[in-house]
C-alpha cells in the first residue's frame, strides 16, 4: 500500500526521463495520493501526542515523588510536540497566507512583525550590517543549538548565536544578524531577512528587495502559546527598528532610508511567543544598493 | 504584476497538491530523529523477544494457563514453536532495523511503510485501552506505544516529508 503510494508520487520526476532539469518539464499532478496519506498521518499523529501526553499525566501520580520527572516529560510532551503539532494544523486553517505584514513561526503562528525594508543586492546588505557593527547569526545545526543552551546556563557570551527560524512567503529567513548586549546571551538586537519573490510588490504597490523583521529580545522565558522555552521580545518594536536602521545609516553614507509612514498600523498585538508588541506602522526602506562591498573577511 | 492573488487561507487543494519542489538537501533533524526512534523500537523488540525466551515456560503455564507438567511432547512442542515466534520476530525487526537506515537516508515509502504500521499498532493500543480497559502503564506498553507516536510524529513532520520527497538527482534514482 504505501510502497505503492510512494511510487505514485514519485511521478512529476519519477516519469521523467532522468537527467536535465525534470521538475522543469512536467506538471505536478494536482492531487497526490501521497500527500493525501501525509496529511492523514499528520493529524493522526497530532491526536496520537494527545493522548501520549494524557497517559505520561497520568503515569506522573502513580510513582510518587518520581512522578515529578513525568511530570517533566509531560511538559516536554506538551511543549514542543502535542501544541506545536495542534497550532500547525489550526493556524494551517484560518491563519491567512499571504502577506500581512507578519512573519509565521514554524508551527504557523503568527511571529515577528516586519517592520523593516532593504533595497539592494544581497552582498550589499551584508557589507551595510557588518560596517555597522552587526555580527551574522548562525545557521541552527545541532552544535550551534547546544552552544546556545550551554551559553544561557552559563551566562557566557554567544554572539553568533542562531536565531530561530520565522517564515514569510513560506521560507525561513535567508539570513539574521545581531548585536549582543552586555555579553549575555539571553538579551540581544536581532533582524531577520527575507528576500522578497521576483516581481513581487508591498501592499501599496512599492518594490523591495528584502523584507526584515527586527525585535530585541530581553528576557528568556515561556512562550504563552506552545510553552516552549523561547526568547521574550521587548514590547516597543520601534526602537529596535530606529535602532537599527540608525546604525546601519551612521556607518555606511552611502545608505538612504525612504520612510513608508503608516504602512502596518493596528496589525499588531502579540508575537509568535504571545509578548505584546505595539508600534507606529512605520516601514523604513534603507538603500543600500551603493554601498561598496569589501571583500568579505573571514568570518 | 507576475505574482497572482493568493486566497486567505490554505485550501485543501493546495494542501494536497505534491509537495513543492523547494530542494532540502540536508537532512532534517525530524528524519534522523524518526529514524533513531525506530532502531529504539527495534531494540524494545529484542528485549521483547529475549524477555519472552527466557520466561516462555512461565508465561505458557502461568498466564496462557498451558499444561506443560513434565510432558515430553508438549515440552517439545512449545520449544517449536518459540523458536518459530523468535524467528519471526527477528525477521520482523531485522526489516523494521532496514527501514530505519531507508528513513535515514530518505527514502519516502520505507517512511510511509513505517507510518502505517506504527498507526496500526497505536490504534491497536487505543481499542485495548478505551475498549478493553488494558492498563497502559510503564510496566506494561507505554515505551513501545510512546515510540510509536514518537515516531509518527517525527516521520510526519513537514520537514521529514519535504525531506523524503526532494526532487532526487539522477545518481540516486538508478531505477529510472
Amino acid at each position: 500500500m504505501g510502497e505503492v503510494g510512494a511510487e505514485a508520487s514519485g511521478g512529476p520526476i519519477g516519469g521523467v526521463p532522468v537527467g536535465g532539469a525534470p521538475i522543469a518539464v512536467e506538471r505536478p499532478r494536482r492531487v497526490s495520493f501521497n500527500a493525501v496519506l501525509d496529511g492523514f498521518f499528520f493529524v493522526y499523529a497530532g491526536i496520537a501526542a494527545v493522548w501520549l501526553a494524557w497517559l505520561v499525566l497520568t503515569e506522573s501520580f502513580a510513582f510518587g515523588w518520581f512522578g515529578i520527572l513525568f511530570f517533566l516529560a509531560f511538559w516536554v510532551v506538551l511543549a514542543y510536540l502535542v501544541l506545536p503539532r495542534l497550532h500547525r494544523i489550526l493556524t494551517t486553517i484560518y491563519v491567512p497566507d499571504y502577506f500581512i505584514g507578519r512573519a509565521r513561526t514554524s508551527d504557523g503562528l503568527l511571529g515577528d512583525p516586519v517592520n523593516l525594508a532593504f533595497d539592494g543586492d544581497e552582498a550589499s546588505v551584508h557589507a551595510a550590517m557588518r560596517t555597522a557593527g552587526w555580527t551574522r547569526a548562525d545557521d541552527v545545526t545541532g552544535a550551534s543549538s547546544w552552544r546556545i543552551i550551554a551559553s544561557t546556563v552559563t551566562r557566557r557570551s554567544y554572539d553568533e548565536a542562531p536565531v530561530s527560524p520565522l517564515f514569510l512567503f513560506g521560507r525561513q529567513q535567508d539570513f539574521a544578524y545581531q548585536q549582543e548586549v552586555e555579553g549575555n546571551p539571553a538579551r540581544r538586537h536581532h533582524v531577520r531577512f527575507w528576500r522578497t519573490p521576483d516581481g513581487w510588490l508591498l501592499p501599496g504597490g512599492r518594490r523591495v528587495d528584502w523584507l526584515a523583521a527586527g525585535t530585541f529580545d530581553r528576557a528568556v522565558g515561556f512562550s504563552l502559546f506552545t510553552l516552549q522555552i523561547t526568547h521574550k521580545i521587548d514590547a516597543d518594536i520601534d526602537i529596535e527598528r530606529d535602532h537599527i536602521v540608525d546604525t546601519v545609516i551612521a556607518a555606511n553614507p552611502e545608505a538612504r532610508v525612504d520612510l513608508l509612514a503608516d504602512f502596518s498600523t493596528g496589525y499588531h498585538s502579540r508575537n509568535g511567543g504571545g509578548d505584546t508588541i505595539t508600534t507606529d506602522g512605520d516601514l523604513p526602506v534603507v538603500d543600500v544598493g551603493a554601498v561598496p562591498v569589501v571583500p568579505e573577511v573571514a568570518r | 504584476m507576475s505574482v497572482e492573488k493568493r486566497p486567505a487561507f490554505e485550501p485543501p487543494a493546495v494542501l494536497v497538491r505534491p509537495a513543492p519542489v523547494a530542494p532540502m538537501l540536508r537532512r532534517p533533524v525530524a528524519t534522523t530523529f524518526g529514524a533513531v526512534l525506530v532502531v529504539l523500537r527495534v531494540l524494545a523488540g529484542v528485549i521483547w523477544l529475549v524477555s519472552l525466551g527466557l520466561l516462555w515456560r512461565k508465561t505458557l503455564v502461568e498466564d496462557l494457563g498451558v499444561p506443560l507438567d513434565s510432558d515430553v511432547e508438549a515440552d517439545a512442542g512449545s520449544n517449536a514453536v518459540l523458536a518459530v515466534v523468535l524467528g519471526v520476530g527477528a525477521v520482523v525487526l531485522a526489516v523494521e532495523l532496514v527501514l530505519a537506515l531507508l528513513i535515514y537516508r530518505g527514502s519516502n515509502w520505507a517512511r510511509i511503510t513505517v507510518m502505517v504500521f506504527a498507526t496500526l499498532s497505536i490504534t491497536g493500543s487505543a481499542f485495548d485501552y478505551f475498549g478493553a480497559d488494558a492498563e497502559i502503564t510503564l510496566r506494561t506498553t507505554l515505551v513501545t506505544l510512546a515510540l510509536d507516536i514518537l515516531v509518527l510524529l517525527a516521520l510526519s513532520s513537514r520537514n521529514a516529508r519535504a525531506y523524503a520527497r526532494r526532487p532526487r538527482s539522477a545518481k540516486r534514482r538508478p531505477r529510472g
